[in-house]
């Protein structure tokens, strides 16, 4: 079916149980899907766009009253919203880095912290990850001791990811910032994949900064996200503009300079503003969401062969699974090779697992009902079976 | 058309919304619970309730 023109509609998520790492958090609820409907228009938020002329200062619809609710929801006290987590990292690493500043990543850090630093001609330096795939403190303060030395001061920021990208490990970040502080260093705690899923409380994690994605846990379209700040760190990133042009002579009022002025001006915000409520809710549930995780985990790992590369027990949806003995063993000889297995997922219904990928791939149960995860569960044995894989009941 | 037809637009599209959720919840193979389908049922004729308004203004 043609959505227009050339391209189809899109109903992947109507059609099949959606267990892409990267999307499920983000999908929109019903009431996201009626504000894209109404708000697709460029500039649609700013009808009622008066003085001060700033996105946060608009009061219908209330987008004045959504940063309030978005700081309060973190437990930040200043929040914006932009256009995905990647342009927070970048407001930030833009206020405190210079050229030849260090660092500090982590091994397991998403790439657009790198880019966030290499655009400010900051030096990265890397915390190791352990032989289990978790930052921790000590490897942290090892490195922070190391980047001393070598640059003679303490890195300029750092970027810690809650739960990384590529394992969905826990990393303990608030003993990682706890020994950041201790040399003064900012700390840009990345919640890509916990704001708007679970939970999460800035000030108790003693972070000067709170980034989360929309797009990828909010139930947003994208790219959104929100920066959310401490009043303390609050007017470095928010500063707003002081310049005067020389020949007109203008002034550009309370825009602020690390936003670039407005950021989210149409359908992305409303879409994250509508799905708000449910997203507030929703959090309170995770360990519903994990019990559904779990049912799946526990379904791959009764298959011979199979080994879950995440930490375990699993604390997230987003699982990092090794089927090489498994999977992509029965993959050498099946007619269909590599992609016997998303073949047969999708026979069921299943979609989000890259064709073809046997070895070593990820997977996310984040919002599904107990109905469709005990399916999912059921279907991954049942392929297994059918293939001449020994299943333990 | 009238202001009324405009807002049975909005109303029609997300009352349809509403239904693309609930196919959202029972993918793949939309098999509906007893409370599923008379939800459904109320839908539809809220559906067809904003349709004939449209129509009324044509008319």
């Amino acid at each position: 079916m043609k959505c227009t023109g050339n391209f189809d509609v899109r109903d992947v998520d109507e059609c099949c149980i959606n267990i892409d790492p990267i999307q499920v958090g983000g999908r929109l609820t019903a009431d996201a899907m009626k504000a894209v409907i109404a708000y697709g228009d460029g500039y649609s938020v700013c009808d009622q766009c008066r003085k001060p002329f700033r996105l946060d200062y608009i009061r219908t619809p209330p987008i004045d009253a959504f940063h309030r609710d978005l700081a309060a929801f973190v437990n930040m006290d200043v929040a914006r919203v932009v256009p995905g987590a990647r342009r927070g990292f970048q407001a930030v690493a833009d206020t405190y880095i210079e050229k030849g500043d260090p660092v500090l990543i982590t091994a397991l850090s998403h790439y657009t912290e790198v880019l966030a630093i290499e655009g400010r001609g900051g030096v990265i330096r890397e915390i190791p990850k352990s032989d289990g795939n978790i930052i921790t403190p000590d490897a942290a303060a090892g490195k922070i001791e190391e980047v001393v030395r070598e640059f003679g001061r303490p890195p300029a920021l750092l970027f810690i990811d809650h739960y990384d990208y590529q394992y969905g490990n826990c990393h303990p970040v608030r003993d990682i910032i706890r020994i950041a502080r201790q040399y003064d260093i900012p700390v840009l705690y990345n919640g890509a994949y916990t704001v708007g899923i679970m939970e999460v409380d800035g000030k108790a994690l003693g972070a000067d900064f709170v980034v989360g994605s929309g797009h990828k846990s909010m139930a947003a379209p994208a790219p959104s996200g929100l920066l959310a700040a401490t009043s303390e760190r609050a007017g470095e990133v928010f500063r707003t503009t002081g310049v005067k042009t020389d020949v007109t002579g203008r002034t550009f009022g309370i825009k602020e300079v690390g936003m670039m002025g407005c950021t989210l001006m149409g359908v992305t915000l409303m879409g994250m503003m509508a799905s708000f409520p449910h997203v507030r809710e929703r959090v309170k549930r995770w360990d519903q969401e994990l019990a559904n995780g779990n049912l799946v985990v526990e379904a791959l790992r009764s298959i011979e062969g199979t080994v879950v590369r995440s930490e375990y027990p699993r604390k997230h949806t987003l699982t990092r699974v090794d089927t090489i003995n498994s999977f992509d063993r029965i993959a050498k000889t099946h007619k269909k090779r590599g992609y016997f297995f998303s073949s047969a997922l999708k026979e069921r219904g299943i979609a989000g697992v890259i064709p073809g990928a046997t070895k070593v791939w990820k997977f996310n149960t984040y919002g599904m009902t107990r109905a469709q995860a005990k399916y999912v569960a059921s279907s991954f044995t049942g392929i297994a079976e059918e293939n001449g894989l020994t299943v333990t009941r | 058309m009238s202001k009324r037809a405009v807002d049975a637009v909005f109303e029609g599209l997300f009352i349809l919304t509403d239904l693309r959720a609930m196919l959202r919840e029972t993918a793949p193979h939309h098999t509906l619970s007893g409370s599923q389908r008379e939800q459904v049922r109320t839908l539809l004729a809220r559906l067809e309730g904003e349709i004939s308004i449209i129509r009324e203004d044509l008319d």
